[in-house]
């Protein structure tokens, strides 16, 4: 079986396994636009925004199309990063496997949350273009408070994956409860430093963003 | 086939290797002229890309109809009905046509209309006037597996209704079906159900199974390169089971098909698009006709990969009892299981593959050799081969 793993596409494979749950995870941080950015800022941790920003500057274009796919490969990038010192600390508790391996297992593990990045950038948008078509407290409500739900459900599923991927990966069940904490922590910080919009930073936020919404 | 089999006028009378005797039903299979369903395919087609304002709720529900003509099991004998049931797609269309006509009033869109009303009819014709023939059942109709089309159909109808809403009035219901879709079928579905998304749920896996499962043209690509199907060898998703830690968890062309979608998505913005996913099911829909049946799903559907990782876990299983099997090999891959399991060859227990959809359950003419709970001898034998691992 284990010969199986050497074949090109089964390299290949663990390659991507690698690159595109990042970019999955990631590009949500860079596919903000000038009108947006504050926005994202406030939903996202704002230093994962202001990275993704610095690339998006050193890669810029004036075609909109490809700046678009800039900005994806932007925050994908600063994903990979978030995700390779996740990972560096996940090797720490597993410690069975080659640093790769790791990496591959801290990658796909966090498809859920990467889930969750889309439905929160996908709520930023439907707020944006529903601007003046309901009250600001209403809009943040349906919009940003009900995302509360997607939170607890998708960090939820993402120690669920974790668990039943280390099992599967032979991990020993005591280590699977080390690899599970290594989730939670990773969560509490995710969350402690700036995921979702407070009603405070909606209340700060809302004139900046009718203002942009207006110039536009 | 080892043994005899004779056919009655009331039933059949199943007998292998003189071993086990059984009653199977006769069952009346429906027989339609080719040149009909092709002349129906080309008007489906057409509406579908050439004169888009037909509404694709019409559209869906005509393929759903074709799902039942193909799938000659499909309500048993009871043609009669299954031609009632197809006069739906009639009663949609007498109901959305007030909607279209307040939202695009134009001559062009009546006749439009027109057309999409009489093609709604194709099935309920078919259906009438299909001969049937007695043929020989592999088994009775399971319940589990009616319980299943019922489900396959109703969400199909969903999936239609709400695209067909959102094309008339413009809105986001389509987008929301989707979303919640991914949101079930990622997080929740994988843990309890295992791969029930792509047996159970997938529209595009009822339109594939409608128009292509039992079409025997030649394939433009009948094989794949053997490369690509020695990937379901090699990694995670398919194999049952622990695994490698340096094993591959998806296989490569699984995992490229991943990269389109999402740079188009990206690239042209097409996120909130309406169009884009019923084009993107369509575009699978046809890149379906070139291949095998199912195998687009196998290899390339990025939808099932997460699923199948996360359902080796699930509570819902099928269990294979090698002990009680008489290897006569009904439920052989290739006819039965729409990805491509030789059950008989699972040791254990149905890999994470397995999509739920029991078709191997009711090919096996044996009752208790595919089930949902293992055998006491299976359970030893089972239990000893975990031990010896350990």
């Amino acid at each position: 079986m284990a010969d199986n793993y050497t074949t090109p596409l089964a390299r290949a494979a663990r390659i991507m396994e690698i690159i595109i749950p990042c970019y999955m995870f990631g590009k949500s941080w860079g596919i903000s636009d000038s009108k947006t950015v504050d926005l994202f800022r406030a939903m996202f941790p704002s230093f994962l925004v202001n990275m993704a920003e610095f690339f998006k500057g050193i890669m810029h274009t004036d075609n909109a199309n490809i700046q678009r796919f800039f900005s994806t490969v932007s925050g994908a990038f600063v994903g990979f990063m978030v995700v390779a010192i996740l990972a560096l600390v996940m090797h720490l508790v597993l410690r069975d496997r080659k640093y790769l391996d790791t990496l591959r297992f801290t990658s796909v593990s966090l498809i859920p949350i990467a889930v969750l990045n889309g439905t929160l950038s996908h709520a930023i948008k439907t707020l944006v273009e529903n601007m003046g078509t309901q009250t600001p407290d209403a809009l943040y409500a349906s919009t940003v408070s009900s995302s509360q739900g997607n939170l607890a459900l998708d960090g939820l599923f993402y120690l669920t994956a974790m668990w039943f991927l280390a099992r599967r990966t032979g991990v020993k069940r005591s280590k699977r409860f080390g690899v599970v904490c290594v989730g939670i922590a990773f969560m509490a910080v995710y969350i402690g430093i700036g995921l979702m919009i407070s009603p405070a930073e909606w209340q700060a936020l809302l004139p900046k963003l009718q203002q942009a919404l207006a110039t536009h | 086939m080892a043994g005899a089999s004779a056919q009655t006028a009331a039933g059949v009378s199943h007998t292998l290797k003189g071993e086990h005797t059984m009653k199977i039903p006769a069952q009346r299979f429906i027989n339609i002229n080719k040149y009909a369903i092709t002349a129906a395919i080309i008007v489906y087609l057409y509406g579908t890309f050439i004169s888009k304002i037909l509404q694709p709720g019409i559209l869906f529900a005509l393929a759903a109809g074709f799902f039942c003509l193909f799938h000659k099991e499909y309500f048993l004998s009871r043609i009669k009905l299954a031609a009632h049931i197809w006069a739906i797609p009639i009663v949609v269309g007498l109901f959305t046509y007030p909607m279209l006509m307040e939202k695009q009033p134009s001559g062009q869109n009546g006749f439009y209309f027109f057309l999409t009303f009489i093609i709604s009819f194709i099935p309920y014709i078919l259906l009438i006037t299909g001969k049937t023939v007695e043929a020989l059942a592999k088994k009775e109709r399971l319940g589990i597996i009616s319980f299943r089309i019922m489900v396959q159909l109703a969400v199909l109808l969903i999936y239609a209704a709400t695209t067909s809403y959102s094309f008339i009035y413009g809105s986001n219901v389509a987008l929301f079906f989707w979303g919640m879709f991914h949101v079930l079928t990622v997080a929740i579905l994988p843990f309890l159900f295992g791969r029930v998304l792509c047996g159970w749920l997938c529209p595009n896996a009822v339109l594939q199974d409608a128009l292509f499962k039992n079409l025997t043209y030649k394939r433009p690509i009948p094989t794949l390169p053997r490369a690509i199907d020695e990937q379901s060898h090699s990694s995670a998703m398919y194999i049952s089971g622990e695994i490698d830690k340096n094993a591959p968890y998806f296989p490569f062309t699984l995992l490229l098909s991943w990269f389109p979608m999402f740079f188009a998505e990206t690239v042209f913005d097409l996120t909130g698009v309406l169009e884009y996913p019923v084009y993107f099911m369509y575009g699978l829909y046809l890149g379906s006709l070139l291949l095998p049946w199912r195998k687009m799903c196998t290899h390339f559907c990025w939808l099932s990969s997460y699923r199948g990782l996360c359902a080796q876990g699930s509570i819902w299983r099928i269990r294979y009892n090698r002990s009680k099997c008489k290897f006569c090999k009904k439920c052989q891959a290739e006819e039965a299981c729409p990805f491509y399991i030789d059950i008989r060859n699972q040791d254990n227990e149905m890999p994470a593959t397995c999509c739920l959809c029991f078709s191997c359950m009711e090919a096996c003419p044996f009752d208790g050799v595919i089930t949902f709970k293992r055998a006491p001898e299976d359970k030893a034998r089972v239990k000893a081969i975990g031990k010896k691992a350990a």
